[in-house]
């Protein structure tokens, strides 16, 4: 619209109103309007409506028909700045509505009212507005006027007027920064920014250019004219940006050079010329200045040059105007802040990255471990079940019994033999498992496994059918290097565990083999008896005579029979031994006396073998079954005399005697030393009160072997397998001995040293205190 | 002493025949002999003998039935029986104390003082 006479008077719909209007209602989001906004670069504004019915007209045929439409009615508007101020102020933008950020109530103009421009920018003065919605007659929005426009006719016809500058600044500066903050990326940013000020300020080149630490840089953005020269990523040397001009920039030097060859220009003639090759003719430079990071060690008011923003005139001079220089100013502090934003955003991303590598690398170290203790996991699941397959099927009952005697582990078996599932009786005491009564005839077992000593033993139980089973029970403790006391170590003994194993099947045999015993060996006695017999009537010589073989053969028919009837009866004798036939009819008698019965009954065949026997002897009254010890005795001494040369001593004595205390049973428990080979340490001074008696059979034979030592006591186990030959033996003998003595509850074993002699010691119980009236010993020789 | 009369009742021949010559050679008794228990009971009615050694185990009627049908025979159950047996355990041995028997002796036993042994058990002075 150029110089017009008419535009002093005109209707808005001819020139001035724009009827390209951008409406919303008022409940519309923020967010929805900004992109209503965005889509429509032109726009300036968005106006606020509500929606409402109207009466509209149509011409049909020769008639105009009234109707009723949906019409406009202006109650708001917003202008793009008002819109950009939300965004940079008001952090809950998102959250807001169209009418809570509008401008109302609205001014409006008329459509059908005549008016000037003149008047019209007169209203926009006097209402201080920079738009201006025309309605019509039942105030529907039909058009816009745009200050702006108005002043740009007004511009056309005149000189500029300050209120356009101002204005046209302010609107370019605004779409410069919208476009700029729709980005977060530096590098977009960078590039809009030099994009756009190329556009508004016409130059034929605008760039970026960032300085480094070293006075060195290069351009990192560019918009450039054609067919103008790019610089961008040419790096600059430091002399052609010296030190001195990086503190006036510091400063917020802005340099205006109008035209670059002129004499004023203030550049120097290399510069010039170092110009020069990129054709620039006028240039316009205004300085990027950062705050220095704090953490740098520098005051927080401290400034650095980060880069500049420089404008190029390249095909003519040009004066830059304050409008200008101004906008390029503004623009550079967009950047700075873009630049802040993006080091914000760098550093954050740093941060993210950073924490994103920690988070995946401890993510990646817990899956590791959670992997390794996934498999380590199934290994123990693995063991386990390993473990419970073989508990779970071992014909046998499986426990562990902590110190306080309540079950912490039975195996499935319980169930199976006992109906007594291992989960219910898991943490209940012995005692309420397997009854108060039964309780009561283990419990001294008990005891003892948790003194610290293993122990085995027989015994009944009931099985879930009713049936009662011979079972063999054993006790090992369960022994820690426990706590510190007294300056050593004390055991500590945490529990035991319990294996039972049905032996009824073994009972059951061992009642058969004791009865083919007892059936053969009297079935055995029977001719034996009659051979027996024969033999001794024959060797009477009262039945005639012999001849001289015929007595040797005689006697040695005579001499076997003897010694077979020995082997029937120690064969039988062990069997009810070992059956428990054999009740021993223990009471106290004295030691002393038993060992004068046993020489006294040993005294002829000592004189046959010329072999003196001498006994010495405290009066001791031990608890025992007196024919048995007598036999045990006799045994031995019959034994010694057998293996000693001719004119050689015996030695019996009975002395008293004290069991190892219990620390040593734990030891022993742990060690598992043989009993038999087990030497013992007799009675001290300091030791306490003994409760035993130690018979001792000494000679002065050949000896044992030491490897034979712990076997001797085993059946048919002579020193010499032509033993039982040469001296008569039946290989039983030493058997029936330990018998004996483990029936009166006490222990028998060897020491001897080969070609010096044997020691056979065994102890019994002593009836109660040590009778102390004649310790003196008595000696005395058979 | 006035000879003395034994019965031996045992299903052993060979037993019969130690003992008989054991009795006589150390004591001159006068021994009967009889194969099983029946055949023990009629020679022990028969001849009334001053003792009777009685095998326990036997075919047919053992030692311990025999035993009870001597003691309720009026005729011989006053003679004394001296069981003559290889039983040794426990359980027998209190069994036979139970009897009433005047002893047992377990084979084998020594043959040159059986005689003597018996004596002492039914009070007998050789």
């Amino acid at each position: 619209m150029r110089s017009n006479p008419d535009l002093c008077e005109f209707s808005f719909r001819q020139a001035v109103a724009s009827t390209q209007l951008l409406t919303a209602l008022g409940q519309t989001p923020l967010a929805e309007v900004m992109a209503q906004m965005a889509a429509n670069p032109e726009a300036s504004c968005i106006l606020a409506v509500c929606r409402h019915e109207v009466v509209g007209h149509e011409v049909v045929g020769h008639e105009v028909v009234g109707h009723e439409v949906v019409g406009n009615k202006v109650v708001g508007i917003a202008t793009r700045s008002d819109l950009l101020r939300t965004l940079a102020t008001k952090a809950n933008w998102p959250q807001l509505q169209l009418s809570q950020v509008m401008s109302h109530p609205v001014i409006t103009v008329s459509a059908t009212e005549p008016k000037t421009l003149p008047s019209l920018l007169e209203r926009f003065k006097q209402h201080r507005i920079s738009h201006l919605p025309v309605i019509d007659d039942q105030s529907q929005l039909v058009g816009l006027i745009e200050k702006k426009q108005l002043l740009q006719l007004l511009h056309d016809q005149h000189e500029p007027s300050e209120p356009y500058q101002q204005h046209q600044r302010t609107q370019l500066l605004a779409e410069i920064t919208l476009k700029i903050r729709q980005s977060l990326q530096l590098k977009e940013i960078l590039q809009t920014t030099v994009d756009e000020v190329k556009r508004l300020l016409s130059a034929d080149r605008v760039l970026i250019y960032q300085v480094w630490p070293n006075g060195t840089g290069k351009t990192i953005s560019e918009a450039v004219a054609h067919p103008y020269r790019s610089l961008l990523h040419i790096p600059f040397p430091e002399e052609v940006f010296p030190e001195n001009y990086q503190a006036l920039y510091v400063k917020g030097r802005v340099q205006a050079i109008a035209d670059v060859h002129r004499p004023d220009s203030g550049l120097s003639k290399c510069l010039v010329e170092f110009i020069e090759q990129w054709q620039v003719r006028s240039k316009l430079i205004v300085p990027i200045v950062q705050p220095m990071n704090p953490s740098a060690g520098v005051a927080p008011l401290s400034k650095q040059l980060w880069g500049l923003l420089i404008a190029h005139q390249c095909s003519h001079p040009r004066q830059w105007s304050e409008f200008e220089l101004d906008l390029m100013q503004q623009l550079a502090g967009q950047i700075n802040l873009a630049l802040s934003q993006g080091q914000l955003l760098a550093y954050l991303e740093d941060r993210v990255e950073l924490r994103t590598a920690e988070l995946t690398e401890a993510n990646d170290a817990l899956q590791r471990e959670i992997k390794e203790r996934q498999l380590v996991e199934a290994a123990l699941r693995h063991s386990e079940a390993q473990l419970r397959l073989i508990t779970n099927n071992l014909p046998v009952l499986i426990a562990y019994v902590d110190r306080h005697q309540c079950y912490q582990f039975n195996n499935e078996v319980y169930e199976h033999w006992l109906g007594k599932c291992p989960h219910s009786i898991a943490g209940k005491p012995m005692a309420a498992v397997v009854g108060q009564a039964h309780y009561q005839r283990i419990h001294g077992h008990i005891a003892t496994a948790l003194a610290g000593e293993a122990v085995s033993y027989e015994s009944e139980l009931t099985f879930k059918d009713g049936r009662s089973h011979a079972v063999n029970v054993t006790y090992v403790p369960h022994i820690e290097a426990g706590h510190k006391a007294k300056n050593r170590i004390e055991p500590l003994v945490k529990g035991f565990f319990a294996l039972t194993t049905d032996i009824s099947d073994r009972k059951a045999i061992e009642r058969m083999k004791d009865e083919f015993i007892a059936i053969v060996s009297h079935e055995l006695r029977t001719p034996l008896t009659s051979i027996h017999t024969s033999l001794k009537l024959l060797a009477t010589g009262r039945l005639g005579e012999l001849s001289h073989d015929g007595q040797q053969m005689l006697e040695v028919a005579d001499e076997n029979t003897d010694r077979l009837v020995r082997l029937v009866n120690n064969v039988l004798d062990l069997q009810r031994i070992e059956s428990g036939e054999v009740t021993m009819d223990t009471y106290a008698c004295d030691a002393a006396e038993l060992l004068e019965q046993a020489a006294e009954a040993t005294h002829t065949m000592a004189q046959q073998h010329e072999i003196e026997i001498q006994t010495q002897s405290v009066s001791l009254s031990i608890w025992v079954d007196p024919d048995y010890i007598i036999r045990t005795l006799t045994n031995l001494i019959g034994n010694a005399i057998k293996y000693s040369p001719p004119h050689n001593l015996i030695r019996l004595t009975v002395e008293p005697y004290v069991e190892k205390p219990v620390e040593e049973s734990i030891e022993k428990s742990i060690e598992k030393s043989i009993e038999t080979t087990h030497h013992r340490d007799r009675h001290t001074a300091s030791m306490p009160t003994p409760q035993q008696a130690l018979f001792c059979v000494q000679d002065h034979g050949q000896g044992i072997p030491s490897h034979k030592l712990a076997v001797i006591f085993e059946r048919f186990q002579q020193v010499d397998s032509s033993d039982s030959r040469e001296k008569g033996g039946t290989g039983l003998g030493l058997t029936i001995c330990r018998k004996i003595v483990e029936q009166h509850g006490g222990k028998i074993w060897a020491e001897s040293e080969l070609g010096q002699g044997s020691r056979f010691y065994f102890t019994v119980p002593l009836r109660g205190d040590l009778e102390r009236g004649n310790l003196e010993p008595n000696v005395s020789s058979v | 002493m006035p000879a003395k009369s034994v019965l031996i009742i045992d299903d052993e021949v060979s037993i019969q025949k130690v003992v008989s010559l054991s009795l006589k050679m150390e004591a001159n008794w006068s021994v009967i002999t009889a194969s099983s228990g029946k055949e023990g009971i009629l020679q022990a009615e028969h001849h009334l003998p001053d003792v009777i050694l009685l095998d326990v185990m036997m075919p047919e009627l053992d030692g311990i039935a025999t035993f009870e049908a001597l003691r309720d025979n009026p005729v011989t159950h006053s003679i004394p029986v001296i069981l003559l047996t290889a039983k040794t355990r426990a359980d027998d041995k209190q069994l036979f104390q139970k009897l009433g028997v005047a002893g047992v002796i377990t084979k084998p036993f020594p043959p040159l003082t059986l005689a003597s042994k018996i004596a002492q058990m039914v009070n007998w002075s050789l």
